[in-house]
């Protein structure tokens, strides 16, 4: 899910960047701190949208940095445990298939995948139905139930499944 | 076995006596005696050989059916030790006699008075063995249906000691002297006949230092003990009286092994050796227990030998394996169908061995079999089919403290079955949950073995028991009690026991599971055979698998010993691409050619030119992908590398890597200039790098030096410091050069070092500052990077590398930092840089000095015009002439302060302004038309007319 969130963090910043550009190089550095970055409470910082304000720098004894204390707002993109989300697949193995949604990837195992769905392999692995109206491949899109997130430092990696009402593929590449 | 029993048969016992003559049954005795001690040895044969103790035993049998009431006696004397070590084969006919023994009085009795009288000869003579077998089982059948309807609480209540039953006394006795006391008390009964009054003896074998004697009188008991050693029954207090309540404890079974029923055990010895069975049924009194096992049986081998001949020691033990029943009929097997008299089921029977199902039941002793601390994995459990069914019996083995508050459970058993809830506080046994349904109580109090605990899809858990202990990873899938987790080290799916597992947000990536002696997973080791890999799995303990470095084929894994592992490679060490662009370690690459080609993802181990590459898509190998570095391109990395796309001329950074590894260094072997006075200008080849002093085989003369390496300028690097700085700042303005271009001869003329000795920074006594600035221009490089003040930071090596030290360290700090002074602009994100740092960035009406090829002085010129190929048109000040110079011939005349200068890069490159101050590498400029003050790199600043 995406909110829009004020966020705050402490920049430092090198001395010779203050002067009259002092503010654009506070929001240049935030925005490269912090898009793209991942934490656990928030989720992915996905963009900066605006700066509320910036405080007062404090001097840092001894290095001759300084820290703003900047309040910003961002979109930030949390997955939830149930949160349906539509992805793409990006691999599929006998395990299952990875698929992301975003910076967030999302792995689907084989036992989340409904009964009916058998693996295939070979050059282009695949899980068909066993009437092969469905197939879930590389690059299809599918829209799936979020099960459980596991929050490292750098990312968030979903377990997913498809194994319900009104969830699987919902664009198939091959079929287009 | 209830003391009354005893009692009577010592009754019989005498009745028997008066029978019998005296001498007869003296011998008898001894005799028993002796053929006791034989069984044990026997037995203990028994346990290696299976059917090496057919013959001996019917021997044992016709003795013992023939002296029955002896054998009774002696059984429950020295209960264990005859059990020890035997086995199933000889339960058949023991168990016979064992249910006799459990028979109701009567027909015990019955039994009893007729069975001595069965002459020896008479058996000897007439039954073959098979009959006999065939007797006792029918008997023994028989025996087990009467049995089965009248067993009950009454009959039970019946067998206890009341105070009319004679007493049970405490008699102390010399240690280790037990067994010896009882016997010679029996002797004695023997002997004396109704003289001696008490009714038995009884020697415990956990009991050390005291018997038991069974009499009515304390005087009889004292009597009787009169005049034999090693009984102390005159000691003061003694014999001690046990009271009635107590007598019961003292023939009863300890409850250990009643726990044991539906247990999960271990074998301890023989062909089944560490297999896991099942316990079946517990006989508490003979301190035996009939398991369920898989069979390890060789059906050839059966069908082959005939039935006494034994297996020798040396034979394989044959893997287990389901027992076949019509397998081993074809195979000419006799099986035979029978009940077993105790469960009242049918089994299949292989000579002495019970099939059921597959499994083989088996008697053993308890003593050869292990309770405690089974761990049970889900393979082996699965195997004895449903888990749920043998849930329970897996409780049994839980560790303490098992339960803690938080954790979700449910219940199993009992009338709250499928409850779920939530641990709130435990107890010894019973645990307190609050339970998941409204309408009950806040809490409620349930018993540990009732509980299990119960997770869902996503739970993320880690394993604290079992085979894959330490591991965590997030439930996929619940089966009941069987959970289904990815494991979040190598995304694969494992199979555990709910049970084992607790609700954890720890990641292990490193751990129990990831170890392996002194190498972690993902760790890149060197193996005895001259090979290396990257641990890609570890197996157990002793073993892992390796990823080895065979780049052509992809993914070679070899499965190593720990020991086969001589060290852990743990080198510093970069490596060029495809495009002869620096490669270390974190960079990310891009596989263009070979097997795993388009794979993309950081570099985490670079040795002997093969990369080892981490791609997360990747899911074989842990991730891993290995391929040859020239199969490789850059694609970003984490780091600036500041040479990027220098090409050949650039050595990442030969010094700052010389730090760490010692030996072969990329500098070995090329060709240099000294810069040092003594050789100045003298030519070498590099033969021997180490630490900071370099050996170098001179051109001129035929000897080796060593010389700092400071002073030693890679030949074609000659370049020198002063013109390069400037380089890699233009990029924006020259989009058209190719990242190529600096690869292709002739189109570099400036690099020539040949063409500019006079650069050398010890030759040029007109850049004064250049000279110590050297130093102090690297530090310009840590724009947003506080860390790195250092001089000899990251990627900047000054000596032979002098360029990078002007590129920015992070190529992210530019793009987002327009302004940031000396580095605005710059694309250093874009791989063409490389190029253009060879482009012009020499700008009309800057002072230059021109020092043309072999003329010692140089000249000070105003570049007038820059030209295509990046000469200049110069107008020397002097005389106004007008001369064409190479941009390696020229250098940029420093400003000072105050003079008007122009800015030579960034956004604001060709704009000017006055140098208002100087602070350590940084101008601070005042830009003309924005009245702006930047502060900007010298180097980066070209003094104006």
């Amino acid at each position: 899910m995406f909110f829009h969130i004020v966020l705050e963090r402490n920049m430092q910043l090198h001395p010779r960047h203050f002067g009259r550009n002092l503010r654009d190089n506070i929001v240049a550095k935030l925005m490269k701190d912090v898009e793209g970055t991942c934490s656990g409470r928030h989720g992915f910082v996905v963009a900066i949208t605006g700066i509320e304000n910036i405080g007062k720098g404090l001097i840092r004894d001894g290095t001759g940095f300084v820290s703003f204390p900047v309040k910003y707002q961002c979109v930030v993109f949390r997955p939830f445990k149930g949160e349906i989300l539509e992805a793409v697949v990006t691999m599929v193995n006998k395990m299952g298939f990875f698929a992301e949604a975003g910076p967030v990837q999302i792995f689907v195992s084989n036992h989340l995948i409904p009964d009916d769905m058998e693996f295939q392999s070979g050059d282009m692995p695949n899980y068909t139905t066993s009437d092969g109206s469905v197939k879930i491949q590389k690059d299809s899109e599918v829209r799936l139930k979020i099960i459980g997130t596991r929050v490292d430092a750098t990312e968030i990696f979903c377990i997913g499944t498809i194994k319900d009402d009104f969830l699987g593929v919902i664009n198939d590449p091959a079929a287009a | 076995m209830s003391r009354r029993r005893h009692r009577e048969e010592y009754e019989e016992e005498q009745e028997e006596r008066a029978k019998s003559s005296r001498k007869r049954a003296r011998s008898v005795f001894i005799d028993d005696v002796a053929e006791e001690d034989d069984d044990d040895d026997e037995e203990d044969d028994d346990d290696e050989d299976f059917d090496g103790g057919r013959g001996k035993k019917q021997q044992k049998r016709k003795k013992s059916s023939g002296f029955r009431y002896i054998d009774d006696e002696a059984q429950v004397d020295t209960d264990e030790d005859e059990e020890e070590g035997e086995d199933g084969e000889d339960d058949f006919i023991d168990g016979g006699a064992d249910l006799q023994d459990d028979g109701d009085d009567d027909d015990r009795r019955r039994r009893m008075y007729r069975r001595p009288l069965l002459p020896r000869e008479d058996e000897e003579q007439e039954e073959d063995v098979e009959a006999l077998e065939k007797r006792i089982q029918e008997r023994y059948a028989l025996r087990e249906e009467y049995e089965g309807d009248e067993e009950g609480e009454v009959e039970h209540q019946y067998y206890l000691p009341s105070v009319k039953d004679p007493k049970l006394w405490m008699v102390k006795c010399a240690i280790g002297h037990e067994q010896e006391v009882v016997v010679c008390l029996m002797q004695k009964c023997i002997d004396k006949g109704s003289e001696l009054n008490i009714r038995s003896a009884i020697a415990l074998d956990h009991l050390k230092g005291y018997v038991y004697v069974e009499a009515d009188k304390e005087a009889h008991v004292k009597e009787a003990c009169k005049g034999l050693r090693n009984i102390f029954a005159s000691q003061k207090g003694m014999p001690k009286l046990v009271p009635i309540k107590e007598m019961t404890d003292v023939l009863a079974v300890e409850n250990k092994a009643k726990a044991m029923d539906l247990c999960w055990v271990r074998i301890k010895n023989g062909t089944y050796k560490g297999d896991l069975a099942k316990v079946v049924n517990v006989d508490n009194v003979r301190q035996r227990v009939t398991v369920k096992l898989i069979p390890r049986i060789d059906l050839q081998a059966l069908a082959v030998g005939n039935k006494s001949g034994s297996k020798g020691r040396g034979v394989v033990v044959p893997p287990p394996r389901f027992m076949n029943i019509d397998e081993a009929r074809e195979l000419n097997i006799t099986v035979k169908r029978g009940r077993d008299p105790m469960t009242g089921d049918y089994f299949d029977k292989i000579d002495a061995m019970m099939f059921k199902d597959g499994f083989l039941y088996k008697k053993v002793s308890m003593k050869s079999i292990s309770s405690q601390n089974i761990k049970p994995t889900l393979d082996e459990v699965e195997k004895f089919g449903d888990i749920t069914a043998n849930l329970s019996t897996l409780f049994a083995n839980r560790k303490k403290g098992h339960f803690v508050k938080g954790d979700a459970v449910i219940v199993v058993k009992g009338d709250l079955k499928n409850l779920k809830g939530w641990v709130e506080k435990v107890e010894e046994d019973n645990v307190h949950i609050r339970p998941d349904m409204k309408g009950l109580p806040k809490t409620i109090s349930v018993n540990e073995k009732e509980l299990c605990k119960c997770f869902e899809p996503g739970n993320h858990v880690k394993v604290v028991s079992g085979t894959v202990e330490g591991t965590t990873g997030m439930v996929v899938k619940v089966e009941q009690h069987v959970l289904v987790i990815l494991s979040d080290t190598n995304k694969e799916h494992i199979r555990v026991f709910a049970d084992n597992v607790v609700e954890s947000s720890e990641v292990i990536t490193s751990g129990t599971l990831t170890r392996i002696g002194d190498y972690e997973i993902h760790d890149l080791v060197l193996l005895n055979n001259k090979s290396f890999g990257v641990i890609i799995g570890i197996e157990s303990t002793e073993a892992c698998r390796v990823l080895m470095a065979v780049p052509d084929i992809h993914g070679q894994v070899a499965l190593v010993k720990l020991r086969e592992i001589k060290f852990k490679i743990d080198k510093k060490i970069s490596v060029q691409d495809q495009n002869q662009n620096t490669v270390a370690t974190k960079d990310v690459v891009k596989i263009v050619t070979g097997p795993c080609k388009g794979k993309q993802g950081p570099v985490q181990h670079i040795y002997g030119g093969v990369l080892f590459i981490y791609d997360r898509h990747h899911l074989e190998h842990a991730g891993f992908i290995c391929a040859k570095a020239n199969c490789c391109v850059i694609a970003g990395g984490s780091r600036a590398n500041g040479a990027r796309n220098y090409g050949a001329q650039s050595r990442s950074n030969p010094q700052l890597s010389n730090k760490f590894s010692r030996g072969h260094d990329d500098l070995v072997g090329k060709r240099v200039m000294i810069r040092q006075p003594l050789y100045k200008g003298c030519h070498g080849i590099v033969k021997e790098v180490t630490g900071s002093l370099v050996r170098v085989e001179l051109e001129s003369q035929t000897k080796v030096v060593t010389v700092d390496r400071k002073f030693i300028s890679e030949k074609r690097n000659v370049v020198d410091y002063n013109s390069t700085p400037y380089r890699g700042s233009e990029t924006p303005m020259h989009p058209s050069r190719t990242p190529m271009r600096d690869n292709i001869p002739g189109t570099t003329p400036i690099h020539d070092g040949m063409r500019t000795p006079m650069r050398d920074r010890a030759w040029n006594p007109y850049t004064p500052m250049r000279d110590q600035a050297w130093n102090p221009y690297t530090p310009s490089t840590p724009q947003y990077q506080p860390g790195s003040p250092s001089p000899y930071d990251s990627s900047s090596s000054p000596y032979v590398n002098a360029p990078s030290p002007y590129l920015p360290s992070t190529p992210n700090s530019a793009s987002y930092l327009p302004s940031t002074p000396g580095t605005g602009g710059l694309d250093t994100m874009s791989p063409v840089i490389g190029g253009d740092n060879e482009g012009p960035y020499f700008m009309p009406d800057i002072l230059v000095n021109v020092r043309r090829l072999g003329e010692e002085e140089s000249a000070v010129g105003i570049v007038r015009e820059v030209l295509m190929d990046g000469s200049c048109r110069i107008v020397l000040g002097e005389n106004g002439e007008t001369m064409t110079a190479l941009p390696d011939e020229m250098e940029v005349v420093a400003p000072r302060k105050n003079d008007k200068v122009k800015i030579m890069a960034g956004v604001q490159r060709g704009t000017t302004g006055k140098l208002i101050g100087v602070d350590g590498s940084d101008g601070i400029v005042k830009v003309d038309d924005s009245r702006d003050v930047k502060i900007i790199e010298l180097v980066l600043l070209a003094k104006l007319t």
